[in-house]
């Protein structure tokens, strides 16, 4: 134990503000004063009641004029802004999905790219009824790869990946209407539904906000994950370190930035090539350090042990400190900021996707086949950066902590193994942690996911609500920002048992974990479906039943609703710190606190009080446990 | 029902019976009528090791449980669990501490009742070593005998302490199981309650090896938790006050398994439903991640730590080889790797089915050793755990060393088939085990015939054991090159280190400096490593600076000074299982020494064990040192203060053991004959007034000394 402490948010926040300073010295522009220019916002567009979808308006929603030109209320306008949002959200996730399956159509044995996980890849062929005895794993990656790619235009059918959900869900889904058809017809039918003139009726934009949401969670993203780690390898418990005191001002210092691990994974293999290496040496840099933000940073985390420099509202940070040779790019989340930011600095700001392209930005166009050149001329075009850097704008705070990362389904289960005895107990199975519940030994699980987003104090939520959960006894699944705000802090590391009720104290001590467990980026969150899914085949519970809930305190990204929406609709009540646009409507707002529990078993809840959103989390953690008598 | 509200329910009733039996203790005798328990110095052991506070009358015990009652909040977490648990522990107790009152004897044989202090003590190494790997808790009523039998035995035959509980104990009775600490089977009591003897055994175990505050309630479970490898085995059905018990077991870390399938829920590695009762051995083991050493042997008896104690009577003996009327002995000879067939046999002389019953015989046994590594020096070394070998049998006991051994084998190991053969196998397996990375290959040889025994004994054993003494006398601490560390007690007393130099064993006794360098030579990483001696900072004190940058590595910083021979100046520290304890006693500005079999009282008013509580879990206490009792002898004994001429009282028995050599010291040192008929003893008298007419008719040495604070 001994020196142990977590980071403060108040801590972060001043390494930010010396960081700023750097900033006024080179007349950076920031994210704190863009939201100083954009303030206030526009009460319409919160509420969620400013309608633009044809050219007769934009038409606005006050008590004088409650219906657009067209005849639609409010509750038509917020319900297609809604499912806009959504399609927006399960449209992105889907297609970096879709990204990885063409990557996995294109590994070969002497490629760039190599299927590492044969043996999931084998599971998953199984799990699909495609024959895998005498097969060139290639070829079976190749066969797997293009099946998965149908499912995103095929014409009839649902998702594949639904039938993992527990057989009570899809009938729930079923009955609904809300299994999920092809990925991509999802989103074209949600566009289709929101456009002028087609569905004004909250409850069929609902209703289609969660199939698409669904396609995405048991669709793309679950693709993205799954073929991630067939192509990388499935995460397993490693450990890590987090904040910008990663960066290290002797050695060249590339960040990775985005999500598609594609680009991620590669630059981390050319900085650690032994050529690289004496390159970087030979221009007078003591090595390479490559660091992440963002979820690709959760990728390269969970997988290579690649330090998290931050996370999403840290990204111009990166920069600030004056010591980053390159920030490497791919896909979602990335500030067009930091094209700009760039120029006050010597770094370069590397743009790799057709689909992310920015003004301000060094575009090396990657592409699968010429992964492994790109990336090489990427690591060296940092280190050729290195002797550009200006001494006396680098500063790195003297920041950061331990983190065990790497909490796979797979991982877990095998960590399970690892408290079960073998004189009574199966492995392979959630059953130890399904006992660790009923017992009331942990009172339940949250599932923490999202993004920061200014209108909640940076990562103070994330933090807060964590800390409050596990001194409660309540065992945490992390992913995204909210994964990486809980490392920065500390909470991933296992000394952070510490600050845990004695329940998990003691679940983190047998099990040697950390009382927070990092399951990956945002895509990931997948993982937590097929977890749920799993507690309830080994429990017999519903997934509804079972004391685990979802929130995303400090979200704001079109995928986080997406998000959102396909968590409720398996079954998993989700708490909200920031309203979704919705408060224009009252009708949308019943529909989505309480309305889709008839169909799914479960709704959200919006509370914009930190400590009324965790109090409420725990009440309903209990409120479950009362239900089925544990 | 939840388990919570199980837990609740029982703590309530039990705290209800607790209060009750409190006011009528009251009502009988007054609220000054004294309470405690025998032979403990740390007062009611777990509620003293929980709050902080010592228990002396029953009005403060009433007090007391005001203070339990605040320990059992009911929030739905599994803290307020895990208190409860310990407060229907505490209340245990004090119902425990009840049945002592006014002296009384609630535990007759075979019941134990409350463990003193020096049990705990003695368990120290045993447990470090992982002679004795794990203590069982067993609890209520197995299905029936026999599997109650089955699982006693099966933990027996591992070396674990098999502590019981409950209908358990009729069942082992019924079936004639011979029960007692000596062979690690003890019945606590029959009451549910008695099961707080063990707890406070765990708890003790915390505060004298682990230096945890009492009232440190945190580090004290922590400690308990991952330190002592105890665990229960309860047997349906369970009642909530049982299930009350368990969360104050699981609390601590102790796993419970049980075969209770209603009502029960199950928490991994914590409460553990193993409805096979035949499993309850592996399940447990498994639980508290107890690994057994394995030393199956073949031979056609058990072979196990746990009957190590075990006395063979005379009416029970086959046959007796008895060193002081024959010629017997045992001796380990190095030999060239080409001289030796490994695993070959000898027996020279009759087996044992030709003895008569009961006659007293003679046998010498041959141990040739050969091994790269392999030096003379560690010869004594192996021959030493000879004893421990040969006691681990079933039904064979030993005493003495060298040639003053004495073996009984008992009829009922013969007709299982005992014979020479599988002494020598016991022998061999052993050493071929215990000290792989010096020994290579390894023969034994017995000799049951008379001529050749005395032979032998003339021609090669005893030249072979004076050429050793000659090499023992000519080990000193100025002699030799280095020292050694020890920190096998850590595993306990985690800031503990001692060096341990020729002229200074370990204070356990069980290693001195030729074990330490034996032990590095197996395993140069091990608990002993290499102290250099080079940078002497004060010769008379003892003080070295790579003694004290040694001690500060192994301690982790907790230590950063150590003298070697004052005990007044950075003291070595002590872990607690010392077999003596030295004091100052400042009327004759000398010493008192206790040990560990001595119960009564000393001079400074304190028994062992409230002078060893006083010391011990690695700290230093200048004044007050723990020791071996094979230190007492030595010349570099307290020699900063002035050496063994300090020494003025030790019980009796100890003053007999040492005797002969601490006069010998005396004499060479000071030129006093007879020096221990100076030295007082309980018979002569345990007040310090009467110590000190004693020691000035005596002409004690020590009276004229500096005083030494």
């Amino acid at each position: 134990m001994g020196d142990f402490k977590l980071t403060t948010v108040e801590e972060f926040e001043a390494a930010t503000n010396r960081l700023l300073e750097t900033g006024a010295k080179v007349g950076a522009d920031a994210w704190q004063l863009r939201v100083k220019n954009q303030t206030p916002h526009c009460k319409f567009g919160e509420q969620g009641i400013c309608c633009r979808i044809c050219a007769m308006g934009p038409c606005r929603i006050t008590p004088k004029a409650p219906r657009g030109i067209c005849g639609c209320d409010a509750h038509g306008i917020v319900g297609r802004n809604y499912l806009k949002f959504t399609a927006g959200g399960a449209a992105t996730h889907s297609d970096h999905g879709r990204e990885i399956c063409h990557t996995l159509y294109a590994a070969a044995p002497d490629g760039a790219y190599k299927v590492k996980d044969a043996e999931k890849l084998i599971r998953i062929a199984k799990e699909w009824g495609v024959e895998t005895d005498g097969k060139d794993i290639y070829d079976l990656a190749h066969e797997i790869a293009e099946m998965a790619l149908l499912e995103y235009g095929k014409p009839f059918g649902f998702q594949r990946w639904t039938e993992r959900a527990p057989q009570h869900t899809q009938e729930l889904w079923k009955n609904a209407e809300i299994l999920p058809r092809a990925i991509d017809r999802e989103v074209s039918c949600a566009l289709h539904m929101t456009h002028m003139g087609c569905s004004s009726k909250p409850e069929a934009l609902v209703r289609q906000s969660l199939r698409t949401g669904l396609c995405d969670g048991w669709g793309g993203s679950m693709c993205g994950t799954e073929f991630s780690d067939v192509l990388f390898g499935t995460p397993k418990p490693l450990d890590t370190e987090a904040n910008l005191g990663v960066m290290n001002a002797e050695n060249v210092n590339i960040v990775v930035h985005g999500h598609d691990p594609s680009l991620s994974e590669m630059v981390c293999e050319y900085a650690d090539d032994p050529e690289m290496i004496a390159y970087a040496k030979s221009i007078g840099a003591k090595g390479i350090t490559v660091s992440g933000v963002c979820c690709t940073s959760n990728e390269v985390a969970m997988r290579r042990g690649i330090p998290m420099a931050g996370n999403f509202l840290q990204q111009e940070n990166v920069v600030l400190t004056g010591a980053c040779e390159a920030i490497v790019v791919d896909v979602q989340c990335i500030f067009p900021a930091l094209g700009p930011l760039s120029k006050c600095f010597h770094t370069k700001f590397i743009t790799t996707s057709p689909v992310a392209q920015m003004p301000d930005s060094e575009y090396i166009r990657f592409t699968v086949g010429t992964a492994a050149e790109k990336a090489k001329q990427i690591v060296k075009l940092a280190c050729d950066n290195f002797k550009n850097r200006k001494p006396e704008l680098v500063y790195i705070p003297d920041m950061k902590q331990k983190a065990t990362v790497g909490y796979s389904v797979e991982a877990i289960v095998k960590t399970l193994d690892g408290v079960t005895n073998s004189q009574v107990d199966e492995l392979g199975t959630t059953k130890p942690l399904i006992e660790c519940i009923t017992s009331g030994v942990i009172r339940g699980a949250v599932a923490m996911v999202g993004c920061n987003n200014p209108k909640i104090r940076p990562d103070q939520a994330h933090i807060e609500l964590m800390k409050k959960l596990i001194a409660n006894d309540i065992v945490i699944v992390a992913s995204g920002c909210s994964a990486q705000a809980a490392a920065k802090a500390g909470l991933m590391d296992k000394r952070a048992k510490d600050l845990c009720g004695a329940g998990l104290k003691r679940v983190c001590e047998l099990a040697d974990i950390p009382p927070v467990l990092h399951m990956g980026s945002c895509v990931d969150i997948s993982r937590m479906m097929i977890l749920v899914a799993e507690l309830a085949k080994d429990s017999g519970l519903n997934i509804s039943q079972l004391p685990v809930v979802g929130c995303a305190p400090e979200w704001m990204s079109e995928k986080a609703v997406s998000i959102g929406n396909y968590v409720v609709s398996t079954g998993i009540d989700t708490f909200l710190g920031v309203d979704p646009y919705v408060s224009g409507s009252d009708q949308m707002g019943q529909w989505l606190t309480s309305g889709v529990r008839d169909w799914v078993e479960a709704a959200y809840t919006v509370e914009t009080d930190i400590e009324k959103l965790v109090d409420a989390m725990i009440d309903r953690i209990e409120e479950k446990r009362t239900a089925i008598g544990i | 029902m939840t388990l919570f509200d199980r837990v609740f329910g029982g703590n309530d009733a039990v705290y209800g019976l607790t209060e009750a039996a409190i006011d009528k203790a009251i009502a009988e005798h007054g609220a000054d009528q004294a309470v405690s328990f025998p032979g403990t110095a740390y007062s009611l052991p777990c509620y003293y090791s929980v709050t902080g506070t010592k228990v002396t009358n029953l009005g403060e015990l009433k007090e007391a449980l005001g203070v339990v009652k605040t320990l059992m909040t009911r929030e739905k977490r599994l803290n307020d669990a895990f208190m409860s648990g310990v407060a229907t522990a505490l209340c245990a107790e004090f119902i425990e501490a009840l049945k002592y009152l006014n002296g009384a004897e609630p535990y007759s044989e075979p019941l134990y009742g409350h463990l003193p202090d020096a049990i705990i003590r003695e368990l120290g190494v045993p447990l470090v070593t992982g002679d004795i790997p794990g203590v069982a808790v067993v609890l209520g009523s197995a299905p029936s005998k026999e599997e109650a039998v089955e699982l006693v035995k099966s933990y027996q035959a591992q070396g674990i302490l098999v502590t019981l509980v409950g209908g358990v104990i009729d069942q082992c009775t019924e079936a004639g199981l011979n029960m007692g600490y000596s062979v690690r089977i003890v019945p606590l009591g029959k009451d549910v309650t008695s099961v707080i003897h063990v707890v406070s055994v765990a708890l003790r175990a915390a505060l004298i090896f682990g230096n945890v505050t009492p009232g440190d309630a945190g580090n004290l479970m922590k400690y308990t938790f991952e330190r002592v490898p105890a665990f229960v085995n309860a047997f349906k059905p369970l009642d909530d006050v049982i299930v009350a018990c368990g969360a104050g077991a699981i609390a601590l870390g102790f796993p419970v398994v049980t075969n209770e399938t209603e009502n029960i829920f199950r928490v991994p590695k914590s409460l553990i439903v193993q409805e096979d009762v035949s499993k309850f051995n592996a399940t447990s083991l498994e639980a508290r991640d107890i690994k057994i050493k394995i030393t199956k042997i073949d031979i056609p008896v058990s072979f196990a730590s746990a009957f190590e104690g075990e006395i063979i009577r005379k009416g029970d003996m086959q046959v007796e080889f008895d060193g002081s009327r024959k010629d017997c002995f045992e001796l380990v000879c190095t030999k060239e790797l080409t001289e030796i067939e490994d695993h070959k046999f000898e027996l020279i002389g009759p087996d044992f089915d030709t003895m008569e019953v009961g006659s007293k015989q003679q046998i010498a046994y041959i141990v040739n050793v050969a091994g790269k590594n392999m030096q003379t020096d560690f010869e004594p070394v192996f021959e030493r755990k000879f004893h421990s070998y040969i006691n681990c049998i079933e039904g064979v006991m030993h005493t003495g060393q060298r040639d003053m051994i004495r073996i009984r084998v008992s009829k009922a190991s013969y007709e299982a088939g005992f014979r020479a053969k599988d002494l020598a196998e016991v022998l061999y397996a052993n050493i071929k085990n215990e000290f792989d990375a010096v020994v290579d290959k390894c023969a034994v040889t017995i000799i049951t015939d008379a001529d050749e025994c005395t032979k032998l004994r003339h021609e090669m054993a005893i030249p072979a054991y004076d050429r050793r003494d000659e090499r023992l006398v000519s080990l000193t601490d100025e002699s030799v090159p280095v020292y050694y560390s020890c920190i096998m007690c850590q595993a306990f007393s985690p800031s503990h280190v001692c060096v341990v130099t020729p002229e200074r064993l370990g204070l356990c006794g069980a290693v001195s400096w030729l074990d330490a360098k034996a032990t590095n030579e197996l395993d140069p990483e091990g608990p002993c490593q290499v102290i250099t001696k080079e940078r002497v900072i004060d010769e008379n004190l003892g003080r070295y600076e790579d003694v004290d940058e040694a001690v500060q590595k192994f301690s982790r910083g907790a230590l950063e000074h150590v003298t070697l021979y004052s005990i007044m100046e950075d003291p070595m520290t002590s872990c607690g299982c010392f077999e003596c304890i030295c004091g100052i006693e400042p009327c004759s500005n000398g010493v008192v020494i206790t040990n560990r079999e001595y119960a009564g009282q000393t001079p400074l008013g304190m028994t062992f064990s409230e002078l060893a509580s006083m010391t011990g879990g690695g700290v230093q206490t200048p004044g007050f040192m723990g020791h071996g009792k094979h230190f007492i002898a030595s010349k570099k004994f307290m020699k900063a203060e002035g050496g063994i001429e300090r020494i003025v009282w030790m019980p009796k028995d100890l003053k007999d053991t040492v005797a002969e050599r601490l006069n010998k010291t005396a004499q060479e040192l000071y030129g006093i004959e007879n020096f221990t008929d100076m030295v007082g003893d309980e018979t002569i008298t345990t007040e310090p007034e009467k110590l000190l007419e004693f020691l000035t008719e005596k002409g004690h040495p020590a009276l004229g000394l500096e005083p030494m604070m």
